[in-house]
């Protein structure tokens, strides 16, 4: 009982980069803890960041658990936490506390094609996962990234995707038209029915924006796929990130300690509050 | 004599003809004897309204909620609601008109006069019960109010059961109203701010001494700011986040908000919150009460409304609530206003 | 271990614990809270309901997880503040709050244990009094599986007997209490033990409020979700936090930075309690809320107490005090609202 998981142990930030520029700013920060302390996450984890004098804010982990050097995240500015983490320099030290909640049961997964579906910042909870199955690409099928943000200077990890493009297939969108946009225009949801990728042996892990998931699934299921073939992450606002402070439930579900993965097939059974 | 039976009619009338969407007025509680406001959507349901001196709630918070629940929706029904007021209730409706919260064709009121009584303070009443369990309340022509209880009746003096407000009232009838219901008789009251005495005859120190005991007991469930018609922000300065969050709202403007309060329930902090109530309500409160009454670990919180309703009186010759026409007191400037208050 | 203590003792006992620190319910003018007791002389437990139960004292409202600060070279030090060793004893329990804290410790134990609840929780000796007559008009504990005189949670339980207390200790802390002035507790008569059995019985006859077939209203909520009932029931609701922050079961918190000064920077993280009742306890940054009207937080506190717990922990989150009934500003009644769920629909 002398594990006090509310102190946040503190990390430094060795990198920083601008993603996004403007009112919807995101930025991914690297931090290594100034002690080893064991910690150790799952695909899917989040943790808590702390910036003292702010407060707390859940972040998804983006970085694998195979990448043992650094921890990383990538933080939309939204409110109090974030502008403060935004604001952070290299060098400064922030506050970690977690791994928390559950992870995408990659283990399952193992010999089935994986379809990959981001929106905005969204990709940030799957870059985790899908690093891991890159990084292990043997065990699995055919990897493939459905990928979508509002315009091309919302698009999050451009130089990465274009590297990822060598190593599996990247179907990129934006909403609207630009000039020198080569690829899908359109939403992301509409992006799947276009290039319909098959149900057979496959696992789709979506992460964005509620509206886009929503339709997302919709458009999955036309597809054909099952909802055991559906995965995805479900945001609350937190405070506690162990199931206590009583806020982020949906139904007997606390999202911070039971969640926030699910597959469609748990999720439609719970209330729609989130 | 008020005749709740005049009250139903009205009720069911005007729910009949479709005049109002629905009309909120008292019905029947579970605990014990004390009402609960009910909202009559089916002219059938009238019966269930009910009009005794137990009826101390100020229903036109419910006002309030209905505006906003309005502004949520796509298309509103724009009638009016119908709602039971006394005299005191009635002068924040006169409010809510000043400040343009709501306009007059939003409400129809069934106005209750008070005659030359009140409302019962429940927690009089319970000390005179004494563990007994009241059935029925009732005012006999002598000015006692008669309790049923099981095995017999007990009498007791008006004075010594009406709530503390209502023996400084002011408006024992209705200002405003669509409908009135029993006797326009001013009370005559000798002394309206006579409960503040007590409390002024005390030296500084010992107004802080009372005042950090009674406000350390806070626990900030917010009760007296969310029964008070008059506390219709939609984002108070004690709120943590910004409620008022459209897409357009930037993570700056969030990440800018100033922390006035923090949550902890400290005597600063709960200092804080209950001098910026008072403040805010300088000139506007209309002393129904509520406040004190809801309170779960009886601050007397009315003392601190009343102080300065007492200022805006001696101060300014402003009474709050009672003509709709007028400009509200933090809102207007006339010549003869003194000016050594601000020194 | 059941004994004999005659209430004119009952001082005599106190003096003898003064290592500990003790609580127990003082009258405020109408009302009756847990206070720290100076003169034994001043115990009086011919009390009735306090207003905020002794969850006030293991789950403090506000608790200081730990302080921070800069030093020169811009880097944070933390300073963790768990609560300090302060033997304590709460007299004047009543059962419905005694158990209420063994479903208290259902959440903040488990896989993640609070070690601010523990260190208080482990260090605090309840000692009960049974409610032979009912404290408050709306009790109803028999209905959810309480009793006037249950045992649990309790170290040690009183029974009022007239001009002596039925002393029952049930637990190892309940004894070492007892041991400490073993000259003023006397083994009980034949008698005594019948007068208890008798005044158990007849308490429980006494309370007139309860909800029955309550076990019917878990599964019905799980397809009230959507229902309009919400929106009726909540009608009248004024968005306080009376009814949670009264309540003796419910544990949702918040957790905020309180800076002192910004530079250099020191404050403190803290824990306060939070209530399902204000709008933004789930209110995204972006605006967004999932709980946007009182009807959905309603929903919430009826759904947590009788649904969402009971597949949790397998228990009523409720124990029937009544204080959110006796509090609620418009009458807002629990009973009433299970009775409705009970009843609704087909």
């Amino acid at each position: 009982m002398d594990h006090n998981t509310y102190i946040p142990k503190l990390a430094k930030i060795i990198e920083i980069k601008e993603e996004v520029s403007g009112a919807r700013a995101i930025k991914t920060f690297r931090t290594q803890f100034l002690e080893d302390n064991g910690f150790s996450h799952r695909s899917g984890q989040c943790a808590m960041l702390s910036v003292f004098g702010k407060g707390e804010a859940m972040i998804s982990i983006s970085s694998s658990p195979l990448e043992k050097d650094y921890l990383q995240f990538s933080i939309l500015k939204m409110g109090r936490v974030t502008s403060a983490l935004h604001e952070t320099q290299v060098g400064d030290i922030i506050g970690i506390r977690g791994p928390y909640g559950n992870s995408f049961p990659i283990d399952k997964w193992k010999g089935k094609n994986l379809i990959f579906i981001g929106g905005g910042i969204g990709l940030a909870p799957l870059w985790s996962v899908l690093n891991t199955a890159l990084g292990k690409k043997q065990d699995f099928g055919n990897l493939s990234l459905f990928y979508g943000a509002r315009t091309s200077k919302d698009v999050v990890f451009k130089q990465e995707l274009e590297e990822l493009k060598n190593k599996m297939t990247v179907h990129l969108s934006i909403d609207v038209e630009e000039p020198d946009w080569k690829e899908y225009v359109g939403f992301v949801p509409l992006n799947i029915l276009d290039k319909k990728p098959s149900p057979k042996n496959s696992i789709t892990i979506t992460c964005g924006p509620p509206i886009m998931i929503k339709f997302v699934i919709q458009n999955l299921q036309a597809l054909g796929f099952k909802d055991e073939q559906i995965y995805t992450t479900v945001e609350n606002k937190m405070k506690c990130g162990i199931g206590k402070c009583g806020r982020c439930n949906i139904g007997m579900h606390y999202v911070c300690k039971d969640g926030p993965v699910y597959s469609w097939a748990e999720l439609k059974n719970l209330p729609q509050e989130y | 004599m008020v005749n709740v039976e005049d009250l139903r009619k009205e009720a069911k009338r005007i729910l009949k003809e479709g005049k109002v969407k629905y009309v909120i007025g008292y019905e029947r509680g579970q605990n014990g004897l004390m009402p609960k406001p009910a909202f009559i959507k089916d002219p059938e349901d009238v019966d269930r309204l009910i009009w005794n001196p137990t009826c101390v709630h100020n229903l036109t918070k419910f006002l309030v909620d209905e505006k906003k629940r309005k502004a949520g929706e796509k298309k509103p029904d724009e009638r009016p609601v119908g709602i039971v007021v006394k005299g005191c209730d009635s002068r924040a409706i006169i409010v809510l008109l000043q400040e343009k919260y709501i306009n007059r064709e939003d409400v129809h009121i069934l106005g209750i006069s008070c005659e030359q009584t009140g409302v019962i303070d429940e927690k009089k009443l319970a000390n005179k019960l004494k563990g007994k369990k009241a059935e029925n309340i009732e005012l006999d022509e002598k000015g006692n109010f008669v309790i049923s209880v099981q095995g017999g009746t007990i009498k007791v003096p008006a004075e010594e059961l009406l709530a503390e407000r209502c023996l400084e009232c002011r408006a024992n009838y209705p200002v405003v109203y669509d409908l009135l219901l029993g006797d326009k008789t001013k009370k005559k009251v000798e002394e309206p701010f006579k409960s503040l005495e007590k409390m002024e005859s005390l030296s500084e120190k010992e107004r802080w001494a009372f005042w950090t005991e009674q406000l350390a007991k806070c626990i900030r469930c917010y009760a007296c700011r969310s029964v008070c018609p008059m506390c219709y922000c939609d984002e108070c300065v004690v709120d943590t986040i910004n409620f008022a969050v459209t897409a357009d709202t930037t993570a700056s403007e969030k990440a800018g908000k100033i922390k006035w309060v923090e949550k902890s329930p400290v005597p600063s902090e709960n200092f804080v919150y209950h001098m910026v109530r008072a403040m805010h309500l300088a000139g506007r409160c209309i002393d129904c009460g509520e406040c004190e009454r809801v309170c779960p670990l009886d601050i007397p919180l009315r003392f601190l409304n009343k102080k300065l309703e007492k200022e805006a009186k001696e101060l300014f010759g402003y009474d709050a609530g009672f003509d709709p026409d007028e400009p509200s007191l933090v809102s207007s400037f006339k010549d003869e206003d003194p000016e050594d208050f601000i020194r | 271990m059941d004994k004999i203590l005659l209430k004119k003792a009952l001082p005599q006992w106190v003096k003898k614990l003064q290592t500990y620190r003790i609580y127990a319910p003082a009258k405020d003018e109408d009302i009756w809270t847990y206070e720290a007791v100076n003169t034994p002389e001043d115990i009086d437990l011919e009390f009735l309901i306090t207003a905020l139960s002794p969850k006030k004292i293991i789950f403090p409202q506000r608790e200081v997880y730990f302080e921070f600060n800069k030093d020169d070279n811009d880097n944070p030090d933390i300073k963790e503040t768990i609560p300090e060793d302060e033997p304590t004893i709460v007299f004047g329990v009543r059962p419905c709050d005694a158990k209420a804290l063994t479903l208290t410790d259902l959440v903040f134990g488990g896989d993640f244990e609070d070690v601010y609840y523990w260190k208080r929780r482990n260090q605090t000796i309840l000692v009960g009094l049974a409610c032979n007559t009912p404290p408050s008009t709306n009790c109803f504990c028999l209905s959810v599986e309480g009793s006037p005189h249950s045992k649990e949670g309790l170290d040690i339980l009183l029974t009022d007997l007239g001009d002596k207390y039925y002393v029952e200790s049930l637990t190892k802390n309940g004894v070492k209490l007892l041991n400490l002035a073993k000259n003023l507790f006397t083994p009980p008569k034949a008698g005594d033990k019948k007068d208890l059995q008798k005044i158990h019985a007849e308490s429980e006859k006494k309370i007139k409020k309860q909800i029955k077939n309550l076990k019917k209203v878990p599964p019905k909520l799980k397809g009230m979700w959507d229902s309009s009932f919400w929106d009726e029931e909540a009608m009248s609701c004024l968005r306080c936090g009376i009814c949670t922050y009264m309540c003796p079961t419910c544990h949702c918190f918040d957790i905020n930075d309180e800076v002192h000064s910004h530079t250099p920077l020191t404050g403190k993280r803290i824990r306060t309690w939070d209530t399902c009742q204000f709008p933004d306890f789930t209110m995204h940054s972006s605006g967004h809320n999932p709980r946007p009207d009182k009807a959905s937080r309603l929903r919430q506190r009826i759904m947590h107490k009788f649904q969402y717990f009971v597949e949790r922990y397998q228990n009523y989150q409720c124990t029937g005090c009544g204080r959110c009934i006796t509090n609620c500003p418009v009458g807002i009644d629990i009973i009433e609202v299970l009775d409705k769920v009970r009843d609704y629909g087909p």
